[in-house]
């Protein structure tokens, strides 16, 4: 299941979200910002959703304050009112996904929630197998090193080396060929 | 007058110059020749009268009018006379003015008679024959027949003698008094004249003039022997002084009179100031004379007797000026001054001695007084055009003014009128500014108002959006929950007593309740039940405060309570309010209502309170520190009950500066582009139609306070 976080002062829309989401998602939802760092600490919480308008600091602020330790999660700015300003400092400083305002609609919210679930979902594939393919060509070039190696300065190979090296070519072709 | 002692100034100047003049009388014999005078060094009083007759020093004179110079020295002289012929006639002394006058007849060396005569002689043994000091000669036979004469006088001893018979005297005399009464007759009537000009005219000249003439005449009267007519031989000190006064007083006079006459200050300056010196002299011959000192006196009265020849100089001058009286002036004073000159040269022995030569004097002062009396009527007449001319002038200078006055009325009519048309245009274009700026400033109002509209907006909405939120996807939450316990509650529903396998179907019922999670369901039905309730209770209570914040009756004055519309501020506030600072409400219970216009009521509040709110604005406050404290109460003051309402914060505040300046409109201590700084101006203005009173404490770094008193 998605783990989605909401962030908002009002507790009713908290309420409201577990109630909608709860069979959808693993829902967690807090009114305090520092309870939602603590469990973004303790959850793999994929889509982090925060009202703008808050007492202590706005939901902008919040992502800023966040995205150096948790740059990963998805995330989406709930707002009562379409605020300009609002929205431009969102889209620069926070660096949001979806921008959604109240009252929201339910299947709506549902869809952009797994859609931003999916982004994230390819984000990690995408780091992953790149990581994946970084580490073959690692080995690929270890090989070609080794190739290097054993035919630097020589006009003719003895046999052993022969056999060596068409084993390491063989390696490099299968590692860089294969996806 | 003082002309007569002028003759001695005059003497010296006009001696030798010859006159023709007619006689139309028998020549009078003076007997200068023989007349002797005795040697001052003697002492005849002691010698007894006899003796001084017999002296050895004794001079003959040459003159035909001897003269004996002034001296208030006694002088003796004698005649030695024939006893033959002369016997029983008379020796006139033509010369009344001698103080003390005694003659003797000797007859061989005895005194046969003696006459007292003396201007000053109190009591006269014979009254004289004639005017003149007469003695007769005693019909006595002697061999030797001498007169012998004391004389002593303040005045000059100027000595016309003849003999004569008592017929030829009494003859002359009248021919004389005849002469003079004529003569005093001009002058009464000279003086009468002008004294009754002086009188209806009420010109001072005339005056002056009258004064003038009884001066002349006076000094004629005392000149000529006649002042005995005055019976002033009662008063000797007056008797021994009356003709230096009357000298005095004629030269001063005549200053006065000649100094007005020819308008000496204005023609010959000069001259009038000179002639105030002469009249300073004049006043210390006065005073010499009241001392006795009358010798000196004579001479400094002589001394100024020179004034008069400046008057020729000065008509001329005063003539060529213009001044046409002066002819007549000039005339006069030329007829006179012959005059003196005949009665000099007959003296010298000249021109023949007759009555007419003798009154050339008292006949050219006559004339003189006519002319003068015709040249102060040119005068007048002169004055009078002078006058004329001057008041033609005025009535030009006047007509001329008016005409100026009426152009530079027209002139200034029309500059008026340009102005008038240039203030009128320049009056119709400030009107075109002024609803030009009326109109820029409703627009601002407007701009204003749409802002703080377009500010609530934002804040509502959020309010709003919120409870609508939830309460919706709690509505649909709920229906998911009770499809839930729909299901349990039909399966529970099929169940009957004594079903087959109750107890499976019990048992399946139950694993159902698991599945679901009952227990959590009700509690979130609770849950979304409470936060619909909430919800549903707030969107009311903010459409209420809405609909109370913008009452459209807004420009109506109605009763309102205060605290309603606060509230109903701070609800339309609160969203704008969450992230800026918190608010402490302390409402008075049951104030009273306050007419008002709750519309623009609202207005103030919203303003007031965003203003306190924000000046707590900052990134390195905590809103949880940031207090916006109202409260109302009810105060009573002057007399007065009030509604107080107060908005007490805890932020940047003001400096004294930023105070006075607050409720002006445009300023703003926002950035450009942030608020218009209309705000309190509004405020201002509505308060001030409510009559409130408004109140400022601040103190920059410590917060602000506005106190509003709405009177009851």
């Amino acid at each position: 299941m998605i783990n989605v976080l909401y962030l908002d002062d009002e507790a009713h829309n908290l309420t409201a979200f577990r109630a909608a989401f709860r069979r959808d998602f693993q829902v967690h939802v807090t009114t305090e910002p520092t309870e939602a760092v603590r469990i973004l600490r303790e959850q793999p919480i994929e889509v982090i959703i925060s009202d703008q308008k808050m007492p202590k600091l706005s939901g902008v602020e919040f992502f800023e304050l966040i995205m150096p330790d948790y740059p990963n999660p998805v995330r989406m700015l709930l707002t009562g009112h379409a605020d300009i300003d609002a929205v431009i400092d969102a889209i620069n400083k926070g660096q949001i996904y979806k921008y959604i305002s109240k009252p929201w609609n339910e299947s709506e919210l549902k869809g952009l929630v797994q859609e931003a679930s999916d982004l994230y979902h390819h984000r990690q594939g995408m780091a992953s197998e790149g990581a994946q393919l970084m580490e073959r060509m690692n080995e690929a070039r270890l090989h070609s090193t080794r190739i290097q190696r054993l035919t630097e300065g020589q006009t003719e190979l003895n046999a052993d080396d022969t056999k060596e090296v068409a084993r390491l070519a063989g390696e490099v072709t299968q590692l860089l060929g294969s996806n | 007058m003082a002309w007569g002692m002028r003759i001695q100034g005059i003497r010296a100047v006009w001696i030798g110059v010859c006159f023709a003049f007619v006689s139309t009388s028998g020549a009078q014999e003076f007997i200068g020749t023989r007349v002797e005078s005795l040697e001052q060094s003697l002492q005849p009083e002691l010698m007894g009268v006899e003796s001084v007759a017999l002296s050895d020093n004794w001079n003959a004179h040459v003159e035909r009018v001897p003269n004996l110079g002034l001296s208030d020295e006694v002088k003796w002289i004698r005649i030695i006379l024939d006893s033959r012929t002369e016997n029983g006639m008379l020796i006139e002394i033509q010369n009344a003015g001698i103080d003390e006058l005694t003659g003797y007849m000797i007859c061989d060396e005895k005194v046969v008679a003696s006459f007292e005569r003396g201007g000053i002689a109190t009591s006269q043994s014979e009254s004289s024959l004639g005017t003149y000091p007469t003695f007769p000669i005693p019909l006595t036979e002697c061999d030797e027949m001498t007169a012998l004469f004391r004389l002593k006088s303040g005045k000059p001893m100027l000595l016309p003698i003849r003999i004569a018979g008592p017929r030829e005297i009494i003859g002359d005399s009248h021919q004389r008094d005849v002469l003079f009464a004529a003569y005093f007759g001009v002058i009464l009537v000279m003086l009468l004249y002008n004294l009754f000009l002086f009188f209806s005219v009420g010109d001072r000249s005339y005056l002056e003039y009258s004064l003038f003439i009884l001066m002349v005449g006076g000094t004629q009267l005392v000149l000529n022997g006649y002042a005995s007519h005055l019976q002033i031989q009662a008063l000797p000190w007056l008797n021994l002084r009356i003709t230096h006064f009357f000298g005095v007083f004629s030269g001063l006079t005549t200053i006065v009179f000649v100094q007005n006459f020819l308008r000496l200050s204005r023609y010959v300056p000069w001259l009038h100031k000179l002639l105030n010196f002469y009249f300073v002299i004049y006043l210390v011959a006065f005073v010499l004379a009241i001392f006795g000192q009358l010798v000196w006196s004579y001479n400094v009265i002589n001394f100024c007797a020179a004034a008069i020849l400046f008057c020729i100089p000065g008509s001329i001058i005063t003539m060529r000026k213009g001044y046409a009286p002066a002819k007549y002036f000039l005339l006069a004073f030329t007829i006179f001054i012959i005059a003196v000159l005949v009665f000099v040269l007959k003296d010298t022995g000249v021109i023949p001695y007759n009555a007419w030569t003798f009154f050339a004097l008292p006949l050219g002062s006559a004339i003189e007084l006519v002319l003068l009396s015709l040249a102060l009527a040119s005068r007048i007449n002169q004055l009078k055009k002078e006058s004329a001319v001057a008041r033609e002038e005025q009535l030009r200078i006047s007509q001329l003014n008016e005409r100026m006055v009426r152009e530079q009325n027209n002139v200034l009519e029309e500059r008026v009128k340009n102005r008038t048309v240039d203030l009128e245009e320049m009056n119709s274009t400030m009107r075109t500014t002024l609803e030009e700026l009326q109109s820029a400033q409703q627009q601002l109002v407007q701009s204003e108002k749409l802002a703080s509209i377009g500010q609530l907006t934002a804040g509502i909405a959020h309010e709003l959006n919120n409870p609508i939120n939830f309460v919706s996807s709690s509505a649909q939450s709920l229906r998911r929950d009770f499809e839930d316990l729909n299901e349990v509650v039909n399966a529970v529903k099929a169940l009957e007593p004594g079903m087959d396998d109750i107890g499976s179907k019990v048992n399946a019922l139950q694993a159902k309740l698991a599945q679901l999670d009952v227990d959590f369901t009700q509690r979130e039905i609770e849950e979304l039940l409470n936060g619909i309730e909430d919800g549903t209770m707030r969107t009311s209570e903010i459409v209420k405060g809405l609909r109370i914040f913008s009452r459209m009756d807004g420009d109506n004055f109605i009763q309102a309570q205060v605290n309603e519309l606060i509230e109903s501020t701070l609800i339309v506030l609160r969203s704008n309010l969450k992230d800026l600072a918190t608010v402490q409400c302390h409402l008075a219970e049951d104030l009273p209502m306050v007419m008002c216009q709750p519309g623009r009521l609202n207005q103030v509040f919203m303003n007031i309170i965003t203003n306190a709110a924000q000046s707590m604005e900052g990134p390195d406050r905590e809103v949880d520190d940031n207090e916006v404290i109202i409260t109302t109460a009810l105060s009573e003051s002057i007399g007065q009950s009030w509604i107080e309402v107060r908005v007490k914060d805890s932020g940047v505040g003001m400096s004294e500066g930023v105070k006075s300046q607050i409720f002006d409109p445009f300023f703003t201590t926002k950035p450009v582009g942030e608020g218009t700084g209309l705000g309190l101006s509004i405020v201002m203005g509505i308060l001030r139609d409510h009559n409130a009173e408004v109140e400022v404490d601040s103190e920059e770094g410590t917060g602000s306070e506005f106190i509003i008193r709405f009177p009851l």
